[in-house]
């Protein structure tokens, strides 16, 4: 009988014994019946073609079986068969790029300005050709980050995003121009920073970032920099920053405010430690529908470049455990210190979150709301023309009836609804309507409790505009 | 999770400092009961690597094969594979997940300037597709 040598984690499999005696004349027959007796071992050792793991070796005494006679080499009583698997790695994932030890003439030239200031020197400057940086969007963050990390001499940014260029951008976006609309993001960001910095490699990364994705798209990176606008992403780049131990540059922008500070960076606190939940959906307005200062992403998108190289050339005092405060109207800036938490769910001292979830359940954006008894923007022109019997109300604000209108439509903003409910006959039926839909949805659904018989018109004046008439302008 | 034991955890670090700035790579022994694992052996190895040993490591099967052999005779398990990062975090690289193994913890030490920054733990799956952060406590 052979004596099989069963690695630790694997005893499980193997009844918890440390070894196995088997009979057989070859190897191959030994590990047959080794799977026979022990089926739960096979899936270990065996792919699902059938063939060992490409990681498992064999070893008869104390050589590879490969160096002999494989599977048929012959087994004598007294042989001692013991699975070891082969094991190698590496912090770079590819072989290393050329070295970037030198400072070509035209760069001198170029960076002359960073060159002379001892704290940047060719070191530094150095230091940032060698930087790996990641955007993640390039919007109104992603788009003053682009250019100027450009500029710096960043040199290998990766953009994240998978947008076309429209209209609304432009008033903020000042990566892409007027002859862009239409155009990916990701071309005309690139485009504009090559003209920049021809330079710079820029690696284009056309996806949703997601659970599945994100671990393998950072991990090639030295600093991600959040530029995103929703909740969930924003907890998947922490999550994953935490999980790879990179440094997360956050930014974000609301009206007339911003924030800044750098997460998951060398025992700082994370995004979780500020906010270990996401606020309920809907509570929180997105740019798109409390609109924003078209600067303010200037002001906050370069707070993150120039943090993104102070880390990158290791100088100055990083913005870690302070949250940055802008207020554009007061013209104020002030910080707020943020703490560890060690009771962080990812990267406090005993972590639940040890891998990524779903986050748009986390953030509780499973399903819209309900659609039931919706009705089309087409089917309500039709009814207006006929002339049946039900009220249009909008539930917009002022200002933005101020922007567009439907001509018969009755305003009364969401906010004031449940106080104007006596303006209201029980009797005739009711439709709602807004920019997109959201909002109307939740006036529907408060007219319906209060016993008011209402439906929500799809997808809010911007349907209206694009299959009723197409005068009334989209914003 | 995994616990790094005072001794063993000061060798993995001498061992990480004195092959700055290449990687070195050796094997954790110790304990397992049930996904709580203890080591209180490390037990340096030579990184075999051929080529340039800055951010490469490769171990010889046949070393680990020795390592399991020293941890039977102490009565102990090979709980886990280290090895170091010089001047690069400690995450687990693409080279990391596709030359690795389901059955060890994979500690990672990062070496920054010839001292150790930070460490991580890994779990890499059967398919060398994705490794999952593993509690790690020193």
């Amino acid at each position: 009988m052979a004596k099989v040598l069963i690695p630790t984690p694997l005893r499980q499999y193997a009844g918890k014994q440390d070894s196995v005696e088997l009979t057989g004349s070859t190897v191959g027959e030994v590990l047959s019946a080794l799977t026979t007796q022990h089926p739960d071992l096979r899936k270990q050792l065996y792919n699902d073609e059938g063939k060992l793991r490409s990681f498992v070796n064999v070893y008869l005494n104390d050589e590879d079986i490969r160096y002999l006679q494989k599977d048929a080499t012959p087994v004598k009583d007294t042989d001692t068969l013991s699975i070891v698997p082969s094991i190698a790695g590496g912090s770079v994932a590819a072989p290393p790029e050329p070295a970037t030890a030198e400072l070509t003439k035209d760069e001198i030239l170029r960076y002359s300005r960073h060159l002379i200031m001892p704290e940047v020197g060719t070191e530094g400057q150095l230091k940032l050709k060698a930087a790996k940086v990641l955007l993640v969007g390039t919007g109104g963050l992603g788009a003053p980050l682009g250019l100027y990390l450009a500029a710096a001499g960043v040199g290998r940014i990766g953009l994240v995003d998978f947008d076309v260029v429209d209209f609304t951008n432009l008033q903020r976006q000042v990566i892409h121009g007027t002859s862009d609309v239409g155009r990916k993001k990701l071309d005309s960001a690139a485009d504009r920073m090559h003209e920049i910095n021809p330079f710079v490699r820029i690696d284009k990364h056309e996806v949703a970032l997601s659970s599945e994705n994100a671990l393998d798209i950072l991990r090639d990176y030295d600093i991600i920099v959040d530029g995103t606008d929703n909740f969930p992403t924003r907890y998947l780049v922490n999550d994953a920053c935490v999980l790879l131990g990179k440094p997360n540059v956050y930014g974000s922008i609301f009206r007339f405010e911003g924030q800044a500070t750098v997460f998951a960076y060398e025992g700082g606190p994370c995004y979780r430690c500020l906010y270990p939940e996401p606020p309920p959906p809907g509570l929180v307005p997105s740019c798109a529908e409390g609109g924003v200062l078209g600067i303010l992403p200037g002001t906050i998108g370069l707070i993150q470049a120039t943090e993104t190289v102070k880390l990158t050339l290791g100088i100055g005092e990083p913005l870690v455990g302070r949250l940055l405060l802008y207020d554009a109207l007061a013209m104020r800036f002030r910080e707020l210190k943020l703490r560890k938490n060690p009771e962080c769910p990812v990267c406090g001292e005993h972590p639940t979150v040890t891998k990524l979830i779903d986050y748009q359940q986390f953030c509780g954006i499973l399903q819209p709301v309900t659609t039931e008894g919706d009705i089309d923007p087409v089917e309500v022109k039709a009814k207006i023309d006929r002339g049946d019997k039900f009220v249009l109300i909008d539930v917009r604000e002022p200002h933005e009836y101020q922007i567009c209108r439907i001509p018969t439509a009755k305003l009364i903003p969401l906010g004031e609804l449940p106080k104007r409910l006596n303006e209201l006959d029980p009797d005739i039926e009711i439709t709602a309507h807004c920019k997109s839909g959201m909002r109307s949805a939740k006036a529907v659904d408060l007219l319906k409790k209060a016993g008011f018989r209402a439906r929500n018109m799809k997808g809010g004046i911007l349907a209206w505009s694009d299959k009723v008439d197409p005068t009334v302008p989209k914003y | 999770m995994i616990r790094i034991e005072p001794a063993a955890w000061s060798e993995m670090v001498a061992h990480a400092q004195s092959t700055y700035p290449n990687e070195c790579c050796g094997a954790m022994l110790g304990a397992i009961d049930d996904a709580n694992k203890s080591v209180s052996v490390a037990l340096r190895l030579e990184n075999a690597y051929t080529g340039e040993r800055g951010s490469r490591y490769e171990l010889r099967p046949e070393d680990l094969l020795r390592a399991d052999k020293e941890a039977r005779s102490r009565n102990l398990d090979l709980v886990g594979i280290y090895h170091s990062h010089p001047d690069c975090d400690a995450y687990f690289s693409q080279t990391d997940l596709k030359n690795s193994c389901p059955w060890y913890s994979f500690v990672v030490l990062s070496i920054r300037n010839g001292a150790f920054d930070h460490a991580n733990s890994w779990l890499p799956d059967a398919e060398q597709t994705k490794a999952e952060r593993e509690e790690l406590t020193y």
